[in-house]
């Protein structure tokens, strides 16, 4: 609560800034500023804000004029944020964050939602992952219900369509979700697709956009993909080499502030151009693949997960043997994303600064 | 303007590279600006330019200085000051070399223009016992080694494969087996391939036969050599042939692609020549007393393709496939459990373990049908589901008559 109090006075001066909604209480500050052609400004509400989407979205969003403020939410409060931005710890996974979110967002007169709040890699921690997910999703869907807010952006990932030998070469987003189920880390962010929906069902005013991303690569992202190509001997599927494709960190972001910014109801696959067979992934980062029979590693792998000495879970297995690419088009045309980088040169932009990071030329950044 | 000041009030060092950097960037823009002037003024002020025969370029050269009168003399002028630059720049960079030790050298030449780094630092470096002292560690160390076998790895490989997997260097390494089977083991004969449009996306509508599917990579090969304009085949295969190791990726980099509707789509979309074999799975699982008889077309899926697509649709049929694996019988009793959907029983089969796959050397003949034009009918033919029915039963038809005319010209079935 503390926090919700300092706020206003931290942002006094910008408060001109959410002059676009109609505020007759603060119109007098609304003369502070010279830039009146400008008919209104957003105010952003960046849930998950501490992560590696949330903080960089808050960055790239800091400077955009379009939007007049943002509202960083997360269990820890966002270090280093620019003028435009308060912060709110709010802990998602708490069943009193619904009530305490809809205040924030009224309070702020926030009219879009970038959900961002999702773990990047598998947990131990599956009850408090799914409380955090799927509840937390339904903690804000239903706080942006209740202060009408316009717009919820969400992040999800193709990962969600599952790996398949069954999968067409270029997945649409007609295609349904079939991540294997008894998987919490794919479940969970299924459950959570589907309480966006709900929203845009429920209240048709709602611009509901849902952006499935590619597996991120880039030099500062961590996540379930990174770590897999972090380690010199990586293990393969013997017999198995899948196409896979990549979406460059920068990318994603722009990706998420287009969505922002621009208007587009519906479901979106990100990802970047081109796909490369994972031998040429393995061996362009300069890994030794170790080809393991699949019903072997689908054992050992098991066995390591419960003895917490690998980093995923079995069913991520069948992503190293099956294709599971999305394709582009309809964020192309819809959208109007166009990824600045192909798979193959995000892959090489996440190998190049390994290098560094492994000679400790980079620091490791802490996430 | 005001960015100017600083860089001047600033230190001196720093003064001349900056003057020199904005130097060419000023220059470029004074002539790409020229340049973009010049063509829609030079035909109204001298409407004869065009039709001297002398060179372009001269007679821009002597447009551009009636219009541009300031901004020419300028221009010797800034080059002039900007080779001046230049060597005093190298000048520093040679002094800082020699007195400095290499590190500062290094740092200088990434600031310099990369014209200049290659002769300063060869001559601020000779070769040093410290470099013989780096390769030795280099060779010490683990890190080479795992380079040395990545590079190895990926020269059998080509840089990208393109977004259905095919992998043309790969092809290329095993294109000598593929040759062998199709010159010398099957002796493929081809009839009628001509009749593949030249050009533009196509549907190859073929007859499926063998226990392990050759007849795929066998139609590529037979359109790619014997094709006057040597098109490239795409072939869809049954999704079940991904299931297995090393043969879903195999057959995935040669140039096989998943068959279903949108990566069929896709294809096509690009005007790609796309095979597809309509009996699918039922039509490899055939017995040896059922070959030549063709299965059922699915449910006229690739006719359905063919109008929505628009796409003309050439029957193929192929004569020996279907004699190469000769199943006796199949089992079909609990191989589900094993993510197969039959178990092949053929006279050498589960006897002689993998080496009973073999195929036989019989003869094969490919003939290619008349095109058949989808073009006529209208946006509404996808749903009529008598005229895919017809269509679909058209094309079977040819494909069966073309098939049983010349297994009665046949006279062996390993000479043809």
């Amino acid at each position: 609560m503390a926090d919700y109090l300092r706020a206003p006075t931290m942002s006094g001066s910008r408060a001109s800034s959410s002059g676009g909604s109609p505020a007759p209480a603060l119109s007098h500050s609304g003369s502070l500023t010279p830039t009146a052609p400008r008919s209104r400004t957003r105010s952003v509400a960046v849930t998950g804000a501490t992560g590696f989407l949330g903080s960089n979205l808050i960055g790239s969003l800091e400077e955009d004029d379009r939007v007049g403020r943002i509202v960083a939410i997360d269990a820890t409060p966002l270090a280093g944020a620019g003028k435009k931005t308060r912060s709110y710890e709010v802990d998602l996974t708490q069943p009193s964050a619904e009530a305490r979110i809809a205040e924030i967002l009224a309070a702020d007169r926030v009219d879009t939602i970038a959900h961002l709040a999702f773990l990047p890699e598998p947990t131990h921690a599956t009850a408090w992952a799914h409380e955090l997910e799927s509840l937390g999703t339904m903690h804000v869907t239903v706080a942006a219900r209740q202060a009408q807010v316009r717009k919820l952006v969400l992040w999800s990932q193709t990962w969600l369509y599952g790996a398949h030998p069954s999968n067409p070469n270029f997945l649409t987003e007609k295609h349904p979700l079939r991540a294997p189920r008894s998987e919490p880390f794919f479940t969970d962010k299924i459950e959570a697709e589907e309480q966006a929906r709900k929203l845009a069902q429920r209240s048709p005013g709602t611009v509901v956009t849902i952006l499935r991303t590619a597996p991120i690569l880039g030099p500062t992202v961590h996540n379930a993909f990174t770590r897999y190509l972090a380690h010199r001997v990586v293990p393969t599927m013997m017999g198995f080499d899948p196409l896979v494709q990549f979406l460059h960190e920068v990318d994603a972001i722009s990706a998420l502030h287009l969505s922002v910014v621009r208007d587009v109801p519906g479901t979106f696959n990100i990802v970047g151009d081109g796909v490369l067979p994972l031998s040429t992934v393995v061996k362009l980062a300069g890994r030794i693949a170790l080809p393991v029979p699949h019903p072997l590693a689908r054992t050992m792998t098991a066995l390591g997960w419960v003895a917490q000495l690998v980093q995923a879970p079995p069913t991520f297995l069948k992503y190293l043997r099956f294709l599971c690419v999305a394709d582009g088009r309809k964020a192309r045309e819809s959208l109007g994303f166009a990824p600045a980088y192909t798979s193959r040169e995000a892959l090489l932009d996440f190998v190049n600064a390994q290098r560094l990071r492994e000679v400790k030329l980079l620091a490791e950044n802490a996430t | 303007m005001t960015t100017k000041v600083p860089p001047e009030s600033g230190s001196e060092s720093l003064g001349p590279e900056d003057r020199e950097a904005d130097g060419p960037d000023a220059s470029v823009l004074l002539l790409q600006s020229e340049g973009t002037d010049a063509p829609p003024t030079r035909p109204l002020a001298q409407p004869g330019a065009l039709l001297v025969d002398d060179d372009e370029e001269e007679a821009a050269d002597d447009d551009t200085p009636r219009e541009g009168v300031v901004d020419r003399p300028s221009d010797p002028d800034v080059a002039a000051r900007i080779r001046e630059l230049e060597e005093r720049l190298d000048r520093m960079i040679g002094e800082h070399a020699r007195g400095r030790d290499a590190e500062d050298g290094t740092s200088l030449a990434v600031r310099s223009p990369p014209r200049a780094t290659p002769s300063t630092r060869r001559s601020a470096r000779p070769p040093d016992p410290e470099g013989a002292l780096d390769a030795a560690r280099d060779l010490r160390s683990s890190e080479f080694y795992l380079q040395k076998w990545g590079r190895l790895g990926l020269r059998n490989r080509s840089e990208e494969v393109d977004e259905f997997g095919y992998d043309p260097v790969y092809e290329r390494k095993v294109l000598p087996l593929f040759d062998f089977l199709y010159e010398k083991y099957f002796r493929v004969e081809v009839h009628g391939v001509e009749r593949v449009p030249a050009e533009g996306r196509c549907l190859l509508v073929a007859n499926h036969s063998g226990t392990l599917p050759f007849d795929g990579m066998m139609l590529r090969r037979a359109v790619r050599r014997e094709h006057p304009k040597h098109r490239e085949v795409r072939w869809l295969a049954e999704d079940g042939i991904f299931h297995f190791p090393f043969l879903g990726s195999f057959t995935n980099r040669v140039g096989a692609v998943r068959a279903c509707q949108e990566n069929a789509e896709r294809l096509l979309e690009q005007d790609a020549l796309v095979a597809v074999f309509p009996e699918g799975v039922k039509g490899i699982a055939k017995l040896f007393k059922e070959r030549y008889r063709l299965q059922r077309f699915g449910r006229g899926g690739f006719v359905k393709l063919g109008l929505r697509t628009r796409t003309p649709v050439v029957p193929v049929a192929i004569v020996g496939g279907e004699e190469a694996n000769p199943m006796l019988s199949r089992i079909d009793y609990l191989t589900r459990a094993f993510g197969i959907p039959y178990l092949p029983v053929t006279p050498t089969f589960p006897w002689l373990g993998p080496l009973g796959l073999l195929p036989a050397p019989t003869k094969w003949k490919i003939f290619f049908g008349q095109p058949i034009d989808l073009q006529g009918y209208g946006a509404g033919s996808v749903d009529d589901e008598l005229l895919v029915g017809r269509l679909t039963e058209q094309v079977r038809a040819e494909i069966q008559q073309t098939l049983d005319r010349a297994l009665g010209d046949r006279r062996s079935v390993w000479f043809g």
